[in-house]
């Protein structure tokens, strides 16, 4: 019984403790990568952890919807977890439409971020996904500029 | 005494087999642990949520496609300060009732109100009234269990010196964020619908009666655009008009969407442009929405926004 009660609290010393250093883990990034946006207001963030995509098979990608005001500046961010075995991506898109990216394919460069000149209200979808369909651990910010 | 021993021996192969399934399991248990906060998006395995649970829940995929910021405590006073409004304490809640809200309904609600003043006086460094709010919404947030992501020693300290007035900012709105991310990740997603009916309705009123003290185009259009938020946040709590509480909270909101059914949203279409600029990326976007709000409907929409504003923080 007490051989019992011992491995049903190391079990759940051991959950805890991971649940918690992972969320600190997490929780620093986030506050590292709104502070590396700038001098600018946070105003949402995008934990994203994925899996490694099938090969020959489209990167696996975190989508999230977001309302945009018009004449607003955004700024979108990304920054990679230290231990993610894949880099992270940050998409804009309006509809069909990539409107920009943190990588630029033409060029092959990447941008910690990017800035939106909103000129339209209305929803708009992020997506985050890492290179090479890699696993992966990120954080996408998006902050408040200045009004245009 | 031979059967006996075979017995013994079934029963301990039994009990070795147990032990191997109990260690098996706890090493399961450690990896599960320590994969916490995968989302597995788009691996085909996630449960959804009405399986595990049969509350008032929203499943993962329609959350893909629900607005994650439908309003914001501090984007509708960020607008109002870069226009050269002063402050004003008349725009905001009082703090005084607190103590009377006693269902998770309203103190889902009020928090919500009290994050969009929150973000209102952080904008406009008034730390000495600060305190309050973040006493009300710590309040607020213990009451409905949130209260672990409102880090209130912190929040305090901070708001005892203007200095920090970046570090408070990003620690309000993302304990926000973090409060409304555990609702969702926990089935909780009706008080997360409050939470952000609060902080909209608010921001309108906030955004609402400045104009009519101080009218502003840009403001006219921020108020009009509330059209395409309005109904995101109506649907959303459409999913929960089986309580007669968010039915009656969704009857309020009709009264203004029935006003902002004049104003019209159209869009000129334009090619995207992408610019470089000393090292940093702009995209520019040359589509245009066009909102046409007339100052009657302005005015119409300030009244019954303060009379909805008035009757939630009380129902």
């Amino acid at each position: 019984m007490t051989y019992k009660k011992f491995i049903a609290v190391c079990t759940t010393y051991i959950f805890s403790a991971c649940m918690l250093i992972h969320a600190q883990d997490i929780s620093q990034l986030t506050a590292q990568c709104a502070a590396n946006a700038g001098d600018v207001m946070y105003l949402k963030d995008f934990v994203v952890k994925l899996d490694p995509g099938t090969p020959g098979g489209a990167p696996p990608t975190a989508r999230y919807a977001l309302l945009l005001s018009k004449n607003v500046v955004y700024r979108f961010s990304i920054c990679t977890a230290p231990n993610s075995e894949g880099e992270a991506v940050l998409q804009l898109f309006d509809m069909n439409t990539m409107l920009g990216s943190t990588f630029v394919t033409s060029t092959g460069k990447d941008y910690p971020y990017f800035d939106f000149k909103c000129q339209k209200t209305g929803v708009y979808h992020v997506f985050i996904s890492f290179k090479e369909g890699k696993a992966g651990e990120g954080v996408g910010i998006m902050s408040y500029v200045k009004k245009l | 005494m031979h059967i006996s021993i075979i017995i013994f021996t079934e029963i301990n192969k039994i009990l070795t087999m147990l032990k191997k399934i109990l260690y098996f399991y706890i090493l399961l248990l450690f990896v599960v642990a320590c994969k916490s906060g995968d989302q597995g998006r788009d691996t085909g395995l996630a449960i959804p949520d009405s399986v595990l649970n049969e509350g008032l829940e929203i499943s993962q995929d329609v959350m893909q496609n629900i607005v994650q910021n439908i309003s914001s405590p501090v984007e509708m006073a960020a607008l109002i300060k870069e226009l050269g409004v002063d402050f004003s304490n008349r725009y905001i809640s009082t703090t005084d009732r607190v103590d009377n809200l006693s269902t998770s309904f309203q103190q889902a609600l009020n928090l919500g109100i009290y994050g969009a003043d929150l973000g209102y006086l952080n904008m406009y460094n008034k730390t000495s009234s600060v305190i309050d709010y973040i006493s009300a919404i710590k309040t607020l947030a213990d009451a409905i269990k949130v209260g672990q992501f409102f880090d209130f020693t912190t929040l305090k300290r901070l708001a005892t010196n203007s200095k920090n007035l970046d570090s408070l900012m990003y620690i309000s709105v993302h304990s926000f964020n973090q409060m409304d991310q555990y609702l969702h990740n926990n089935n909780r997603t009706n008080l997360s619908a409050l939470i952000i009916t609060g902080v909209w309705i608010e921001g309108l009123y906030l955004g609402t009666q400045v104009y009519q003290s101080a009218p502003n185009e840009i403001l006219a259009e921020r108020i009009g655009e509330q059209k395409l938020t309005l109904e995101q946040l109506m649907l959303i709590l459409e999913n929960y008009t089986r309580e007669r509480q968010y039915e009656n909270l969704l009857n309020e909101l009709k009264l203004i969407k029935n006003i902002y059914q004049g104003v019209t949203i159209s869009i000129e279409k334009g090619e995207p442009e992408m610019i470089e600029e000393n090292g940093m990326l702009t995209i520019v976007q040359n589509d245009k929405s066009i909102i046409d709000i007339t100052p009657e409907q302005l005015t119409e929409i300030a009244e019954t926004t303060e009379q909805v504003r008035n009757r939630i923080i009380t129902l």
